[in-house]
């Protein structure tokens, strides 16, 4: 294909988008339907991880999503997590710990802080980090943002 | 150590930017669109050294959904710089500035610099349009060494320049031998002497790193005119009034009718502290008749954006008596300008001068020659030169201390100003608080300093420890304006606004300073609404640097509450048949202070004010405020290294970092300043080592894969402590604390490797080929 | 400095067949997409400019991971790092596949990205490829008109090179069951946790009777591709594992590498790297190998 119609489901909700076949995932949420809160932060290399969404519940880098190959998939970004103006324990903690500094890296983190806790609910120290290395933070040195995930999975 | 209690302040409230942060629905300037916006892109320059004898933009201009291309043909002449604390004298120029830098010149001078931009409809149009773009280049030889580029016969990479002239104001100089500006300190003794009278001297070199502030939002900028010809900008401000003034010079514009309109910004780190593009991406709103938004990728801002200062060689040479006295200090830099000064003489500046505040000497003077060469220019990065000094200060120190065979703690605690001494800026500025002697002992014990150092290692992997010692400053005044005003109005139901004009580049100062006027006004936290992001609303704020926000602005807010919290007791008291300085107010309620039963909700007064019919009031206040000092914050890191003597691998078991900020108004926050300072610092010893190819210039390291920070799996046990000596000039008794916490790691790490494996390293990073070198040079002796 | 994505054709055949014959129809214009990791961010850059993407993430049969008690080890051409990392198979009888795809630091590279993507990228610093290469693995390549498989060292001739035909597709790794007495190991050099190699080293050794069998080793970002250091395992076969043999076999595999100086190292660090990391890899892998 070049330029298509697709559905894709965002945050439980289905959108209908002409697409081109050179359009990135990351470009699709932000660009067409608004979702802001996903960021691009290095070259669209994988580097960074800040454009990590979840794509039927894997830590997917949307910079490097062809948008048509995810079409008809669930995917979440960081403004589907809260449910009826209810906080995710997720981004409770990332508040109340102080994880949160000028806010850039948050999204993903905290999406990419979700597939670990879906998949593995009461992870060690080792395991927060090991499944945070993906995602680049410049301003918190990682320490707050790790207790808060540690904190989360205790509730 | 802190003994107040307070209900509000040392609490460590969540940032009030946190939901919408962690929502995603906090808009920083890469998530704002403007109807009709256009994209605008910059085209690089190729070559280090080059004049450009012709530019043909029309196949550019041809290319369907272009809507402007600008060259040096539609952008003002001007020269200015783009450091924005040049113009902040009554003058006009600084000491240290050099307007040496046009929107878009003739010539380019590094590999990156600007030749063109286009503005397009979009991304892609946009990038397309810049391969059309035919540009003639003349080749120059160019120069990457700045003691080849000091020497007769060098490529000239600027002929003339303005400085500041006796009247302050900029004039045409020439420019000597490729150096930029020339900063000297006044010196105090008589150093030769100082040197006679020393038993020990000791005279090393270090060379830094041009480490990249890296934020992880690109640079991105917004401006559109609207039909009066008023500028609005939105940027990663740091100093958004300084960006106007120094817009309003470039564009010959009135200050008025350009307004800064701040979003949240991903990371400043001093990255926002540069004019940079933001009069390209102006020249483009202008010509195109349409709003545009000015885009860096990662790439183009690891190899187009003012860096950290760089030193080659920073050579400091002390003179030790044997009893542990230090007699004389001679610090001479010559420091990396790249193509433009930028901030490199300001930096050179605090780099030799920001240190006189940790120890005592009896003789010091220090110099600066900051030299061009075909390079990404030097800007401004957290520490500005202290990172620097700190790394070559701390080690000498630690040589000092071993040839007198004294402890290296001993030695420095012997050494420690004290109360009153002279601050980083004289005399006339003493020093008000330092509690630097705690930070070393409680580090000390935590890090298991007398188990551990100075002790016989064995094996292929070896551990020790080190220590370094720092001081920063809370804001650059009397060098700097530093002006914040600060404003505050009751709302009817008490709640109060507070309008202030911080950075919003993550530092949690509006937290911060929301719980000072909490405080002072005796109100929930809750209560306070924080405006901030528009120099249209917000009063005069010189912004955030040099670690001011919470000293300065924390001062503002807390005489402004201070104010309004006068008129609103003065109105309760006429309700209440007393004296205003019989009442306070405490959790919403003005009380009268002898008999607390006695009182009213401070609801009803407001309430009351607004509604009367006769004698209608808004409670407000407002402050401009300028301090009287700049009381040093200080900090102590020791380090526990592991080095792997047959890889060169240095692995960081444990940092423990000790902090003398004054109070800390939030102590989350303040750890987290001390967490991620620690990342940077380290990263800054360690990882980051940018790389440009020295026969072209071009900068190889452009993206995360190739310039290294650390991620969750490189940071090792951090321990932060907070020693809270309250400082008798800042708002609650808080310091800076900003900057601090990236600069003594690499002087720690560097300490730590000396003591597990007995070889010292003085160029930055610290690699494990550079490890290895030393060690097998060690072994050949 | 380009960061946009060029416009292409983008196709998603449901065999492998109708892959490989798209490919064909395109000459060297097409490219094939499976993670995607690679092949994105270097079209982002238009470092590549491919008319025409060939998806595979559409055909059915290719994301499997099939083992049996230390027997032949298959893995499918749309297999996960991730999977592989997961895989109990592996992390019981191919320990150091295991190992290598667990220091992998993203874990969203590792969930989008492909062991066979990894491999055919071909870069001399990957991590995977030394590590297929003491395994012994086969690579099964699929093209118009014939199968093939071919031992993973005849498949790289050069930087990011490979003998792949544009219309050809890996389809399968083959690794040969572990023998009695074995044991690997992989180590490697990095800047930070997150980093290529500066140099990465993988061996495996056969200990029977004190003696070593067999050894392989092979070496990472220290030549044009991956390669065996056949002189260093030369001087190990037939032999006791001691300290003196080990440290000759380390040597000769300095010897052997080429490697250059580059923005993350120099040659000199490299090479000298070379011999111990061989020699600590010989070590634990003939410490796993007794147990």
């Amino acid at each position: 294909m070049r330029k298509e119609i697709a559905t894709f489901i965002v945050n439980g909700v289905s959108y209908e988008e002409l697409i081109e076949s050179n359009m990135t995932l990351l470009e699709l949420l932000r660009n067409k339907l608004g979702f802001t809160g996903t960021k691009q932060g290095c070259a669209a290399s994988g580097n960074c991880g800040a454009c990590t969404v979840l794509v039927d519940g894997k830590p997917t880098l949307s910079c490097l999503t062809l948008a048509w190959t995810v079409r008809g998939r669930n995917i979440l970004t960081i403004e589907g997590l809260a449910k009826g103006g209810i906080l995710h324990p997720l981004q409770k903690a990332f508040i109340n710990h102080g994880a949160i500094q000028c806010g850039y890296c948050t999204p993903g983190m905290v999406i990419s802080s979700k597939a670990l806790l879906d998949e593995n609910p009461n992870p060690t120290k080792e395991e927060v980090k090991a499944a945070l290395a993906g995602n680049l933070c410049r301003c918190t040195g990682y320490v707050k943002i790790v207790d808060a995930v540690l904190a989360a999975a205790k509730k | 150590m802190v003994t107040q209690e307070f209900s509000v302040v040392g609490k460590r409230m969540p940032d009030v930017s946190g939901v919408e942060k962690v929502t995603g629905a906090a808009k920083f300037t890469s998530d704002i669109y403007l109807p009709g916006m256009l994209i605008g892109k910059v085209l690089h320059s190729p070559h280090a050294h080059a004049r450009i004898v012709n530019i043909d933009t029309s196949k550019a201009e041809r290319l369907p959904g272009v809507e402007a291309v600008v060259t040096c043909k539609d952008v003002p002449k001007k020269q200015y710089t783009g450091c924005l604390m040049n113009l902040q004298s009554y003058s006009g120029i600084e000491v240290w500035g050099v307007h040496d830098v046009r929107v878009l010149d003739e010539k380019v001078r590094y590999v990156g610099d600007a030749v063109a931009a286009v503005a397009a409809v979009n991304e892609k149009v946009a990038e397309e349009a810049l391969e059309l773009i035919d540009v003639e280049y003349e080749q120059l030889p160019a120069v990457f060494d700045e003691i080849e580029a000091m020497k007769e016969g060098a490529p000239r990479i600027h002929d003339v320049v303005q400085r500041r002239q006796d009247d302050g104001t900029p004039g045409d100089e020439a420019v000597e031998r490729n150096i930029g500006v020339h900063v000297a300190h006044k010196p105090v003794g008589d150093v030769e002497k100082g040197f006679q009278e020393a038993g020990y001297i000791i005279e090393e070199r270090a060379y830094t790193s041009k480490q990249r502030q890296a934020p992880l939002e690109t640079f991105q900028c917004i401006a559109s005119f609207n039909a009066e010809g008023k500028l609005t900008l939105w940027t990663q401000f740091q100093v958004p009034n300084l960006m106007k003034r120094m817009i309003a010079y470039v564009f010959d514009m009135p200050v008025g009718m350009v307004r800064a309109k701040g979003e949240y910004a991903g990371g400043g780190f001093g990255a926002g502290l540069h004019l940079f593009r933001v009069p390209l991406c102006i020249a483009l709103a202008k010509k195109s008749g349409k709003p545009v938004k000015l885009i860096y990728s990662r790439r183009e801002e690891f190899t187009d954006r003012p860096t950290r200062e760089t030193f080659g060689p920073y050579t400091f040479k002390m003179g030790v008596k044997k009893d542990g006295t230090i007699t004389a200090v001679d610090r001479k830099v010559v420091a990396m300008a790249g193509a433009y000064v930028e901030f490199s003489g300001l930096s050179s500046l605090i780099a030799t001068s920001v240190g006189n505040t940790v120890y005592r000497r009896q003789n010091y003077k220090a110099e600066a020659d900051v030299v061009y060469t075909n390079k990404l220019p030097s800007g401004a990065m957290r520490g500005f030169g202290n990172p620097g000094e700190t790394f070559i200060r701390e080690q000498v120190m630690d040589e000092a201390a071993e040839k007198i065979g004294m402890d290296a703690l001993e030695f420095r605690l012997k050494n420690l100003c004290q109360l009153g001494d002279p601050g980083t800026f004289g005399p006339d500025f003493p020093l008000t608080s330092i509690a630097l002697d705690e930070c070393i002992k409680i580090g000390a014990e935590k890090i298991g300093w007398k188990e551990k150092h100075g002790k016989k290692k064995e094996g292929v992997r070896r551990k020790g420890v080190g220590v370094s010692c720092m001081a920063h400053n809370s804001g650059a005044w009397p060098v700097h304006v530093e002006h914040s005003s600060a404003h505050i109005k009751f709302n009817e139901d008490a709640s109060i606004v507070l309008t202030v004009y911080p950075a919003t580049i993550g530092t949690g100062a509006y937290t911060s300073l929301a719980q000072v006027a909490a405080e002072v006004l005796g109100l929930p936290f809750e209560d306070v609404h924080v405006v901030w992001g528009d120099t249209d609303v917000t009063l005069w704020e010189t912004g955030s640097h040099a670690s001011r926000t919470m000293y300065i602005i924390g001062s503002a807010v807390y005489e402004a509450a201070t104010e309004a919290k006068g008129k609103l007791l003065n109105r309760a008291a006429k309700k209440l048949g007393v004296a205003a300085d019989e009442l306070d107010i405490k959790d919403r309620r003005i009380y009268v202070k002898a008999n607390p039963g006695k009182g009213i909700a401070a609801a009803e007064i407001t309430k009351e004010a607004i509604y009367s019919h006769y004698d209608v009031e808004q409670f407000t206040g407002s402050s401009s405020y300028r301090p009287s000092n700049s009381p040093p914050p200080y900090q102590a890191v020791f380090t526990e290294v592991e080095v792997d003597t047959e890889t060169g691998e240095v692995k960081v078991l444990k940092m423990v970092v000790v902090s003398d900020s004054g109070r800390a108004i939030n102590p989350m926050t303040v750890e987290g300043q001390m967490e991620g300072g620690a990342a940077q610092g380290m990263g800054y010893a360690l990882w980051e080592e940018p790389v440009m190819d020295t026969t072209t210039g071009q900068v190889l390291t452009d993206d995360f894969d190739t310039y290294k920070i650390a991620t969750t799996l490189d940071m090792p046990e951090l321990d932060t402590v907070l020693v809270e000596q309250p400082d008798p000039t800042g708002p609650f008794g808080a310091k800076g604390v900003g900057e601090p916490g990236a600069v003594n790691q690499a002087a720690s790490i560097a300490n730590a490797i000396y003591d597990a494996v007995g070889v010292r390293i003085w160029e930055l990073p610290i690699t494990p080929e550079k490890v290895i070198k030393a060690l097998k040079e060690k072994k050949g002796k | 400095m380009h960061q946009t994505l060029r416009p292409f054709e983008l196709l998603e055949p449901e065999t492998v067949e109708e892959a490989v014959q798209i490919l064909s129809s395109y000459g060297n214009k097409a490219k094939v997409l499976a993670g995607g990791i690679d092949l994105v961010s270097r079209m982002r850059r238009w470092q590549i400019k491919p008319e025409c993407l060939v998806s595979i993430q559409k055909i059915p049969g290719l994301d499997y991971i099939e083992g049996n008690g230390g027997g032949r080890l298959s893995i499918g051409a749309l297999t996960t790092l991730r999977s592989v990392e997961l895989s109990p198979i592996i992390q019981k009888d191919w320990m150091i596949l295991y190992e290598v795809a667990h220091q992998i630091a993203s874990i969203q590279v590792k969930t989008m990205g492909t062991v066979v993507g990894n491999l055919c990228v071909a870069t001399p610093a990957s991590d995977i490829v030394p590590v297929l290469f003491v395994l012994g693995a086969e690579l099964k390549i699929v093209g118009p008109t014939s199968e093939k498989t071919i031992p993973i060292e005849n498949f790289y001739i050069g930087v990011d090179q490979t003998i792949l035909e544009p219309n050809q597709v890996v389809t399968e790794i083959v690794i040969p069951g572990i023998p009695a007495g074995a044991g690997g190991a992989f180590l490697k050099l990095e800047k930070t946790k997150a980093d290529i190699a500066k140099v990465n080293v993988a061996a495996t050794v056969t200990v029977t009777n004190g003696t070593c069998k067999e050894a392989k080793i092979a070496l990472g970002a220290v030549a044009p591709c991956v390669i065996r250091a056949t002189r260093a395992e030369g001087i190990l076969k037939g032999e006791k594992l001691d300290e003196k043999t080990t440290a000759r076999a380390a040597e000769a595999a300095a010897d052997e590498a080429t490697p250059i100086t580059d923005l993350r190292s120099t040659a000199e660090y490299r090479k000298e790297m070379v011999a111990v990391l061989v020699r600590r890899a010989i070590e634990k892998a003939s410490e796993r190998a007794k147990a």
